[in-house]
């Protein structure tokens, strides 16, 4: 069986740090895993996905995920988590950092007319839920902060999908592969991170 | 990561294909490297920058491919293992040193990794790199996955030294941003030591006479390389139970043998792995009893022609399902949706996909979905002096043409409502470009020309245009945006920079020097990030006739924060006093920071002259600040010069650490 998992956010938020800890995990416990990722454009602020395909037995051939068949959608900005929605399979999973980062064209449009409103939360969850129920609202940025660094939302998140069903990768396991991926001073914020998300659910 | 780049400790390990290809060549033994960076292959320069140091590898950041190229030839004429690597854009910039080496040939081994970029992700074409190979008889190999981009790397030197030809090695961008877990194998690495090249005694002329008698012998070598590639298990056939078969290359095996799957089909699979030559003996062999093939492969139909010409020979009635068919398209990217769609047709399956019901659905769900196009970051020059600029031309719009080029820059262009009274999107061709047609513009055109040039792009492909419009004394205004790195393909340095690989110090070229040297008279540098000074310069060069150069010269906003970091400096953040905030907007329109959004609730605030200002509050996101403090000279009610508590716009109290993840 391969599990699919689709994750996005915005550039500049740490969604490559997410796959190399999955990647390096897979490596250390023999599972297979391939992915593809955005590189490139070095900007932030860009939409920014990455594909990653694990599995305990069968090749794995295509890096890119077909429509539909995402088991989990991981996003770490709400916006990207719909653009990418025709991943993510019917009654799949999503877990969702409760964070809007607001696009420069939107502002622009609002600009142009204050009364417009951004996208809100309740909007794109109403879209989502048009897919599936099971979707998990993990509050990243507070519990980034409690873990004591606000830069580790991506973590929290990372140990909030640890926890949802069907994720074949332990928390035992990935907190095993953290300590050689992030740096030195940053460890203890970010297994406090994985665990703080992995309670979360 | 980088330590299993590197590791000797492995025998497998998670890796970025384009590490896996650094890998491949450490395993080769590479002594020279040579490179320009370019998505989707930048990775492998910045990989080799970190550790070419470690290993006694002799590694240039190249002023463009072509030079690129010709550092790694000649590496290889003096008797070294040397690898460069380019986009597919960039192997045109190499491509007139690339034909001659067809005919002289190379030495040590020689290998040339390039990327094309199907679905032009970062881009201006989406061309079929593949018909290099065969223009320039030179050999090409394609890998599908980055085990085998590792796997080829390796023949390829075997291949490149045995023949005495350099050798491709095709990726496409697909497979270069793919990550998988990679076998690896001793590294074996001997030390470097210099080589006379006297003692070799080759010669790598090629001109008339000389080049007549090369093209025999190319011809020769060629024709000997197909027969060991007629053999070669680098083009695998997997037999299946039915007489319609598949060809396929590169990343498109991947969605071949998922579809396949998917469908429950078997059918025989022929893999190239060498795709010039192409194993003309194998693949006849492959279609002579099918009674139909489908060729898989993205762009253009180089695989599909070749077949149907042989096909002819061994079987003339073969049904070739493939683009001219009308199966396949030559545009775009394919996955396994696409290849499953063709599949249909040529099994003919009756089922029912349901991939264009999800998403046309999920087009549907995405009718609320604002669009989110990259920008110029945070604490960018580009920014600043694109404000200023919009100052400068306020009433000249009109008469105005703007010639875009290659950098971060371009994304004006995707911003072009943001920035409509610039024209941004007049034109953006290539590399350099922006020079050579600014002067055909000014040649022929009533409008007041201004041509954009990064620092980088200046060094690559701007030279020869530059000297163009100081000889010619063309009535064009050059602004250099010089932010002091290659910021656009992840910040590497270049020859403006200062530093090489392993941080070492590079004799740093000055580019008011350059331009002194080739006779422009008129030179202004500007600060982008006091930006509001930076406008009456911008001014009078609109006014001026003939050449005028305006050096923007402001450091990458990423490559500076990564310098603070290494110094121990934080960054202090700005932030919006809302309680006597105009609500005017001026610090969003026309500057579109991704750090500052508008409030959502409407707020009041009544100045001391009683006037009473309603509306929504612009606001700072600290997170995303970088303390540029542009935004605080553009806001009309803040007094940059004598900072006070009367300013809407000023620095937070708490300074904060640069970010990691950059």
């Amino acid at each position: 069986m391969t599990y699919n998992i689709m994750t996005c956010g915005v550039g500049g938020q740490g969604l490559m740090l997410v796959s190399n800890i999955i990647g390096l995990t897979c490596a250390e416990f023999g599972f297979k895993i391939r992915t593809a990722e955005t590189h490139g454009l070095a900007q932030r602020s860009g939409s920014t996905y990455t594909h990653i395909r694990v599995s305990t037995d069968e090749t794995i051939y295509s890096p890119l995920i077909p429509y539909g068949e995402a088991d989990v959608l991981l996003s770490l900005e709400a916006i990207e988590a719909l653009r990418n929605i025709e991943f993510l399979k019917r009654d799949g999973i999503i877990v969702l950092n409760d964070y809007i980062w607001y696009p420069v064209q939107s502002t622009f449009e609002r600009v142009k007319n204050p009364e417009i409103k951004y996208v809100s939360i309740n909007e794109i969850l109403s879209q989502l839920k048009k897919i599936t129920d099971k979707i998990y609202i993990i509050k990243a940025m507070d519990l980034a902060n409690e873990a004591g660094n606000p830069l580790t939302s991506n973590v929290v998140l990372l140990g909030a999908l640890a926890k949802t069903n069907g994720f074949p990768i332990t928390l035992e396991q990935l907190k095993k592969i953290i300590p050689q991926v992030v740096p030195e001073k940053a460890i203890d914020a970010n297994l406090k991170a994985l665990t703080l998300g992995y309670e979360s659910i | 990561m980088i330590s299993d780049v590197i590791t000797e400790k492995k025998n497998q390990a998670f890796l970025f294909c384009n590490e896996a290809i650094v890998r491949g060549a450490l395993e080769s033994d590479v002594k020279v490297v040579a490179f320009y960076p370019g998505s989707p292959i930048s990775e492998v320069l910045d990989t080799f920058f970190q550790i070419s140091d470690k290993f006694g590898i002799k590694m240039e950041i190249a002023t463009n491919e072509k030079v690129a190229l010709e550092i790694v030839a000649g590496a290889s004429m003096g008797g070294q293992r040397s690898l460069t690597a380019m986009k597919s854009v960039g192997l045109n910039v190499a491509s007139d040193t690339f034909f001659s080496l067809g005919y002289t040939g190379i030495n040590k081994g020689c290998v040339l990794v390039f990327a094309d970029d199907p679905y032009c992700h970062s881009s201006q074409s989406e061309e079929d790199g593949r018909f290099f190979g065969p223009k320039a008889y030179i050999p090409m190999l394609e890998p599908s996955n980055p085990v085998e981009a590792k796997a080829m790397v390796k023949e390829a030197f075997e291949i490149s030294e045995k023949y005495k030809t350099l050798v491709l090695v095709r990726t496409t961008t697909r497979i270069n941003h793919q990550s998988t877990i990679v076998p690896l194998e001793p590294l074996n690495r001997t030390p470097f030591e210099r080589k006379s090249y006297r003692a070799f005694n080759m010669k790598f002329s090629t001109v008339g006479s000389k080049a007549r008698e090369l093209k025999l012998l190319m011809l020769e070598r060629i024709k000997k390389i197909e027969e060991e590639f007629n053999g070669s298990p680098l083009n695998t056939i997997e037999s299946g139970n039915s007489d319609i078969g598949i060809i396929v290359s590169g990343i498109s095996y991947n969605y071949v043998k998922e579809a396949a799957f998917k469908l429950n089909q078997n059918p025989s699979i022929l893999k190239l792995g060498t795709t010039y030559p192409l194993p003309k003996i194998k693949i006849k062999n492959f279609i002579k009893d099918l009674k139909k093939v489908v060729v898989v492969e993205e762009l253009s139909p180089y695989l599909e022609l070749n077949i149907k010409a042989l096909a002819k020979d061994v079987n003339p009635g073969l049904e070739i399902i493939g683009k001219e068919s009308g199966d396949f398209s030559e545009a775009w990217e394919y996955n396994v949706p696409i290849v499953m769609k063709a599949f249909r047709s040529a099994f003919e399956l009756k089922l029912e996909l349901e991939y264009d019901d999800i998403l046309a659905y999920a087009n549907n769900l995405k009718s609320i979905l604002p669009i989110r196009i990259p920008v110029f970051c945070p604490g960018c020059p580009h920014r600043a002096t694109f404000w200023a600029l919009q100052r400068a031309i306020m009433e000249k719009s009109e008469k105005l043409a703007v010639m875009n080029d290659i950098g971060c820059y371009s994304m004006l262009l995707l911003n072009k409502d943001i920035y409509s009274k610039m024209h941004p999107d007049d034109l953006l061709l290539a590399m350099g470009a922006t020079l050579g047609v600014s002067s055909g513009i000014s040649l022929s055109s009533d409008e007041k020309v201004i041509s954009l040039i990064g620092d980088s792009t200046f060094f690559h492909a701007g030279l020869p245009g530059m000297i163009n419009i100081s000889n010619n004394n063309e009535d064009v205004i050059v602004l250099v945006l010089d932010n002091s790195v290659t910021a656009m393909t992840g910040q590497q340095p270049n020859a403006g920079t200062g530093y090489g690989p392993g941080g070492k110090p590079k004799n740093k070229i000055a580019i008011e020097k350059v331009l002194e040297g080739m006779g422009f008279q008129n030179i202004i540098i500007i600060n982008p990030f006091d930006t509001k000074k930076a406008i009456t310069p911008l001014k009078k060069a609109l006014e001026e006739k003939g050449p005028t150069i305006i050096i923007s010269r402001g450091p990458c906003a990423l490559w500076n924060d990564r310098n603070k970091r290494r110094r121990g400096e934080k960054i202090q953040p700005f932030y919006v006093d809302f309680s006597i905030c105009r609500k005017c907007h001026t610090c969003m329109r026309d500057f579109y920071c991704p750090a500052i959004s508008m409030e959502s609730e409407h707020k009041e605030y009544t100045d001391d002259a009683g006037k009473t200002w309603t509306g929504f509050s612009s606001h700072i996101t600290n997170e995303l600040c970088d303390g540029c403090g542009v935004c605080s000279i553009v806001c009309p009610y803040t007094n940059h010069e004598a900072r006070s508590e009367k300013d809407v716009i000023k620095p937070y109290s708490k300074q904060r650490e640069v970010r990691h993840d950059l």
